[in-house]
């Protein structure tokens, strides 16, 4: 009964990180498209947390950190380059 | 006792995972529904904490209750927390700074613009209509 919620979840997040992709696709200006990538690199990360439980795998869950820590950095350096207008190193 | 304990952790793990799967969705669709990029911030937000830290903590619960997992299931369990109070300091902070990069560079366009207590110069003519 539990492994069935976790597919549920599973199909819920792969349907929510293609719909945000989607919007990350056709953002009018950088900043929609910089918030839609947050947005999906955050459900990507739960993503392989599930998929680590579902398959008995943990290396898969050590990922999460990562992806959290990569769109931090694109965040601030996005936010930089709008405001200076270059990356300034 | 301890089966009861375990299955309470099992069941709390499971229910805060079911409530992001369910912010998930409510981001997504959030992210075509509205107009411009200061209430895309919302939604953003909403995947961020509802949709991604409550979900983190719900399978570090999930993971340290469950005997399938073996020794590895604190491998699980601790990388889910890290990644969840990373993911909680990390992208409220992040979605701030970008906010405010986009307020600075002039990039997003609101439609209806009343007032910008900021730089009052976007509250101009022609600047909301575009």
């Amino acid at each position: 009964m539990m492994e069935s919620l976790l597919l549920l979840a599973i199909a819920a997040y792969s349907v929510s990180i293609a719909a945000t992709l989607i919007r990350a696709l056709l953002g009018p200006t950088l900043g929609d498209r910089v918030l839609a990538i947050d947005a999906a690199t955050y459900m990507t990360a739960v993503l392989f947390t599930l998929f680590s439980i579902y398959f008995r795998e943990p290396k898969l869950a050590t990922a999460a950190v990562s992806l959290a820590l990569w769109v931090y950095l694109l965040d601030v350096y996005v936010a930089k380059y709008l405001e200076k207008g270059d990356l300034g190193a | 006792m301890l089966e009861l304990a375990l299955f309470v952790l099992r069941a709390l793990g499971y229910a805060l995972i079911l409530l992001g799967a369910f912010a998930s969705l409510a981001a997504a669709a959030g992210f075509h529904r509205f107009k411009d990029f200061y209430l895309r911030l919302h939604a953003t937000t909403v995947s961020a904490v509802w949709g991604c830290v409550y979900p983190l903590v719900g399978t570090s619960l999930v993971a340290l209750s469950s005997g399938e997992l073996g020794e590895s299931k604190w491998i699980v369990a601790g990388a889910s927390f890290v990644a969840a109070i990373l993911i909680f300091i990390l992208a409220p902070t992040g979605t701030h700074a970008l906010a405010r990069g986009v307020h600075r560079s002039r990039t997003a366009h609101v439609v209806p613009f009343v007032e910008d207590a900021l730089d009052r110069d976007l509250c101009g003519e022609g600047y909301g209509s575009g």
